[in-house]
């Protein structure tokens, strides 16, 4: 992100904080596909990922008042979607596994869906079946580009937790699809 | 798997895709009725404060300025006490003037 975006940001969020309203529709309009995409990377399901990112904004609007620009707007915003993905991955873990049925596709089209190979399909499905803080880290590290340092800062963690993260998921994804991957190349 | 097919594949499944233009518009739309309340910190009262704006507001030193010009022009031309003179009760003899007079009795009975 563009430090004039960040500053831009900042100056929306002044104006948030005193409940003008335009101000977060525009703040809305410019976040809101990213977040989106975001949830829908850790969650691996479509309608979870838009109630947590209509959820995420409503937030932005009521803790306006009390937001203080320690970090970037956008890592907050990050943080809170994150928090909620969390949030309901936890909660998730007492529905009945039965009754849940497949895992979903994250891919957003069945054209794109039709496109993946096999072995993205198979890591997808691995991706989804870890634990969610290995999840969160890696999607943040692969599909937000973000350092270690900036994942640690979302998820409120130390950089070394973060990078024992990487390791244990991506041990976690080996063991699942080693054998497979390694036949087809 | 070595580490760096590993890494590559991970940057080839997870690569950051916008989601539907469709998809963003319904989530714009769920958030596009009424707001609700923003929440507001205790400890922010402070700054509020802080920042207050004590400079004076130059309509408000002109007012303040013609209303003490008016009471002052009243106090000198004396337009107070005429007021108070029309309105003089007579008779005012002071406390003393005041007698308590209670029924005589007369030892009757109703």
């Amino acid at each position: 992100m563009h430090e004039s975006d960040d500053a831009s940001d900042l100056a929306l969020m002044a104006r948030v904080a005193r409940g003008d309203e335009p101000a977060y529709r525009q703040l809305t309009r410019r976040h809101l596909p990213a977040m989106l995409g975001l949830a829908r990377r850790i969650l691996g399901n479509a309608a979870d990922a838009e109630d947590v990112a209509q959820e995420a904004m409503l937030r932005v609007w009521t803790h306006a008042p009390r937001w203080q620009p320690l970090a970037a707007f956008r890592t907050w915003l990050t943080r809170i979607v994150v928090n909620l993905c969390l949030d309901r991955k936890r909660r998730a873990r007492w529905v009945d596994l039965e009754a849940a049925g497949d895992i979903v596709d994250p891919a957003p089209t069945a054209g794109e869906a039709a496109e993946q190979d096999e072995r993205e399909k198979l890591l997808t499905a691995a991706i989804a079946d870890l634990p969610a803080r290995q999840r969160t880290a890696i999607v943040l590290t692969y599909s937000e580009g973000m350092s270690n340092a900036q994942v640690a800062e979302i998820l409120e963690t130390t950089v070394s937790a973060v990078e024992t993260l990487l390791i244990r998921g991506k041990q976690n994804l080996r063991q699942r699809l080693g054998d497979v991957i390694d036949k087809d190349d | 798997m070595t580490e760096d097919r590993l890494d590559k594949l991970l940057h080839k499944t997870l690569k950051r895709e916008e989601p539907a233009p469709a998809d963003v518009d319904r989530v714009l739309k769920r958030l596009a009725g009424r707001l609700p309340r923003q929440r507001f910190a205790l400890w922010r009262l402070p700054n509020v404060l802080l920042d207050w704006q004590f400079a004076p507001a130059w309509p408000r030193v002109a007012a303040l300025a013609c209303c003490a010009a008016l009471g002052f022009f009243i106090g000198i031309a004396g337009v107070d006490r005429h007021l108070s003179r029309s309105g003089y009760i007579a008779g005012g003899g002071g406390l003393g003037t005041i007698v308590f007079e209670p029924d005589p009795l007369t030892g009757a009975r109703p």
